[in-house]
């Protein structure tokens, strides 16, 4: 087995000790709540919410409002070949941020070269390209990029980016019977406009 | 006239040398890419700034970082060992870095990564 895998599981074994002895503290001693206690990715998480700057397109709601980790994005392009539709998304933050990348979903069914049915969003630095100086600005405009400039290069739904790459009107004209629900090639796709 | 002093109290302050302010970027970044504290503050996960939550500086890239900070990034193994600003290889100096745990530890990351890039691409994709 490589090092740096003994390394993670030793880490990981050390934090599921640690995390079992404050266990046994705050059982025994009500009066410790650890749950109280601000978590670096609520930090970081916080700064990033703070200083989002983006455009009048998105928008944010948070269904929790005591939770950051969870919320819900809308985005109406104005302009391209998804204008004045409004996509729904769900935004998905776990503890290990900004190490692990936000989980973005679409909530819609919708047809777009990189969305599948199913709603998982294909974007380069939600997953490989994924670094921790990025934020959730970054995130979030470079999803809203995705409906400006729909990549057939590197597909999710490859008969839509198909299309895109070899006939740009009836892509458009896909787009637009699939945002009013309707169906294209035989698939049903929500109505969100 | 004779002045008497009975009682002083010392003030000093200190600042990080960040590569920055050596001249070779063009610009000064006070804040810890990844956790976005500034590095004369600590890492969040400690207490005390200082030497108890050292910076380190890339060798290759002039990228500086809370320690605590890269070493949580280095763990992962999507990070591919990269710095997360300019994504060369990340690499630090010994020479410049006093010896404890935590540069031993970064040291013993940053060859982990050498290794699993030499064995090839394939060893990332599971």
């Amino acid at each position: 087995m490589l090092k740096i895998r003994q390394l993670q599981k030793k880490k990981l074994e050390e934090a599921a000790a640690s995390a079992a002895a404050t266990a046994d503290i705050t059982g025994n001693s009500s009066t410790i709540s650890s749950n109280n206690k601000i978590t670096p990715a609520q930090l970081r998480l916080q700064k990033d919410i703070t200083e989002l700057d983006i455009p009048k397109s998105i928008k944010l709601t948070f269904p929790n409002s005591s939770d950051l980790f969870n919320f819900n994005l809308s985005i109406t392009p104005q302009q391209g070949y998804y204008k004045l539709g409004t996509f729904q998304f769900t935004v998905e933050i776990n503890g290990n941020f900004p190490m692990d990348p936000p989980r973005i979903k679409c909530s819609n069914k919708i047809y777009h070269p990189n969305i599948d049915l199913s709603g998982n969003v294909c974007l380069n630095i939600l997953r490989e390209d994924w670094s921790p100086v990025l934020n959730l600005n970054s995130v979030l405009i470079g999803l809203n990029f995705l409906f400006l400039e729909p990549n057939p290069n590197d597909p999710l739904n490859k008969d839509a980016a198909n299309v895109l790459v070899k006939n740009k009107t009836l892509f458009a004209k896909n787009v637009r019977d699939s945002m009013r629900g309707g169906y294209v090639d035989q698939e049903y796709y929500d109505r969100i406009v | 006239m004779k002045v008497n002093i009975v009682d002083w109290h010392g003030v000093a302050t200190w600042h990080w040398k960040l590569a920055s302010n050596d001249g070779k970027a063009g610009y000064v970044d006070e804040l810890c890419g990844i956790c976005r504290v500034p590095f004369d503050g600590t890492c969040p996960n400690c207490k005390f700034p200082g030497d108890d939550c050292p910076l380190v500086l890339g060798r290759g890239c002039i990228h500086n970082f809370h320690v605590h900070c890269i070493l949580k990034w280095l763990e992962q193994e999507a990070s591919k060992g990269l710095c997360p600003m300019c994504r060369q290889v990340f690499v630090h100096d010994p020479e410049d870095n006093p010896h404890s745990e935590e540069f031993e530890y970064l040291q013993q990351l940053e060859d982990g990564h050498r290794l699993l890039r030499e064995k090839g691409e394939t060893t990332y994709e599971e």
